[in-house]
């Protein structure tokens, strides 16, 4: 639910070699079906991943990454009238008028990483901040350091939010380290949104799924 | 409304020249032993010869220390108080041996603005082309440097 | 010496541990030039600019890495390393680095190794991450 492709200014993976991983995991008895590509602060209407997700069986999303005045953002179902609405490079972005515009665009942006140190949602609550629109936030981040994703879980279980999980993968071997576990069938990203509005998901860790089921 | 990144635009399409550097048999020794490199090829000529290599070579990141000593202008970001060196590339295009003489040419590449766990920063990116007397490339360098408040 | 023909995705490089001494740092800052006082050997530098203590150069560390990577595959082995330093590294603790080959490919008449690189501390830390491709023989 939250990877970067050498789109992105500080990632070094490409999409190819993202898919190509997801085998050599597969080969190891996990089961990934899919990633979205969330690149920061851009949504890429030009890229067209839809051979490379059938060569190698792997359902190929894309969705942003934005920078906004209360932390990073991940918004699913970008369409180019919300990008005509929101400056997706504006790293001052208010959070509340991208939910809203989100939504008014049959798109869903919610909050990334809330627990991150010094970026997090998290902190601006503390600071005395309400978010009455979040409803679903990442609850399980593969780049967060020891605490962050604690503190997206006590942000959970407080505010009763729901939680997805993405790697935030920037590297190819990092990615699918985290993910979400939908009951939904989800094919493109209308779909996504879709499920995601169900609340009907989970977020997993890689290493506790084998053979699609999980160890933990 | 976006930031509106405020820093000196000329500087783009400008190369700044440096060097040349002359690579010392003590430069490699000390650039060794700081890092505690201990291959052969990098120690002496004969580890070198044994290696295939026609005298002693240099680590491959050598050119990463050297880069510092480029003169580079102040881009003038108007934006933080601090700045912290984000992240290099190089890519070695020959090996670079003891007793080469490099020059260095310098360009601005980029200068954007993002946000992570220390608020928002101002990336400067510079990229570093170094040859040697023979006008052979030996190494591409890209910097990138972190200004935040 | 490694051949690529015997190399696999998912193949791990290393894993090798180093310690960045305050001597070895001071040593790196002579013979690159920095500036004094600086944030890698002078304590109170280092806090005012907001570090925890002495950090070592992300330069240094790059060092540190293409050792991991020629001591594998060979003195010149290294085509392209490209390191993003993600948090201070301190002096004087155990730094593990890594290795995670993610791509195998011939280009223009060579044997490619595209590999995921990070040097890591002791609590799981990401000091610094990145990628690397090394050239190696066929055997």
């Amino acid at each position: 639910m939250h990877s970067h492709s050498v789109s992105s200014d500080d990632s070094r993976a490409s999409v190819e070699q993202y898919v190509k991983w997801i085998q050599v995991l597969r080969k190891r008895g996990h089961t990934i079906d899919g990633i979205v590509l969330t690149e920061h602060r851009k949504f890429d209407f030009d890229k067209d991943y839809s051979t490379l997700a059938g060569q190698y069986n792997v359902l190929v999303l894309k969705g942003s990454e934005l920078d906004t005045r209360y932390g990073h953002f991940l918004v699913y179902g970008v369409t180019q009238a919300l990008t005509q609405e929101l400056d997706f490079s504006d790293t001052r972005m208010d959070a509340r008028a991208l939910m809203q515009a989100a939504r008014q665009h049959d798109a869903i942006a919610l909050p990334a990483h809330p627990g991150r140190f010094g970026i997090g949602l998290t902190d601006y609550i503390a600071q005395g901040e309400s978010f009455h629109d979040v409803e679903i936030v990442e609850r399980l981040n593969g780049g967060s350091r020891q605490g962050e994703n604690e503190r997206a879980e006590e942000l959970c279980q407080s505010h009763n939010l729901v939680g997805i999980g993405g790697s935030d993968a920037h590297l190819t071997s990092h990615i699918a380290t985290c993910m979400t576990d939908f009951k939904a069938e989800i094919k493109v990203e209308s779909d996504l949104v879709d499920a995601l509005l169900t609340k009907e998901f989970q977020p997993v860790w890689l290493k506790d799924i084998v053979n699609g089921a999980s160890q933990s | 409304m976006a930031i509106e990144l405020e820093y000196d635009r000329s500087l783009y399409g400008v190369e700044h020249k440096a060097g040349p550097f002359e690579i010392t048999n003590e430069i490699i020794d000390r650039a060794n032993s700081s890092t505690g490199e201990t291959g052969p090829a990098f120690r002496s000529d004969e580890g070198a010869k044994e290696a295939g290599y026609r005298g002693r070579i240099a680590p491959p990141t050598l050119c990463c220390i050297l880069v510092r000593q480029v003169s580079l202008p102040d881009v003038k970001v108007k934006f933080g108080r601090t700045q912290m060196h984000a992240g290099q590339r190089v890519e070695p295009k020959a090996p670079v041996y003891a007793g080469d003489q490099l020059t260095a040419s310098s360009h601005l590449k980029d200068v954007y603005a993002k946000t992570g766990r220390s608020g928002t920063m101002v990336f400067v990116v510079w990229e570093t082309t170094f040859s040697n007397q023979d006008g052979l490339v030996v190494a591409e360098v890209q910097e990138s440097f972190a200004k935040r408040e | 010496m490694h051949y690529f023909d015997e190399i696999e995705l998912g193949d791990e490089i290393g894993p090798v541990e180093k310690i960045a001494t305050d001597e070895g740092v001071a040593n790196f800052c002579d013979v690159w030039g920095a500036p004094t006082p600086n944030r890698f050997t002078d304590a109170e530098t280092a806090a005012k600019s907001g570090m925890p203590g002495t950090i070592v150069p992300g330069i240094m560390t790059m060092a540190m890495m293409a050792q991991l990577l020629t001591d594998w595959g060979g003195p010149d082995s290294i085509k392209d390393l490209d390191l993003v330093f993600r948090q201070p590294v301190p002096h004087n603790r155990p730094l593990t680095l890594a290795a995670t080959i993610t791509d195998v490919r011939e280009e223009e008449g060579e044997h490619l190794v595209e590999c995921d690189i990070l040097m890591t501390g002791t609590e799981g830390e990401r000091y610094v991450g990145g990628k690397a491709i090394v050239a190696l023989k066929q055997r």
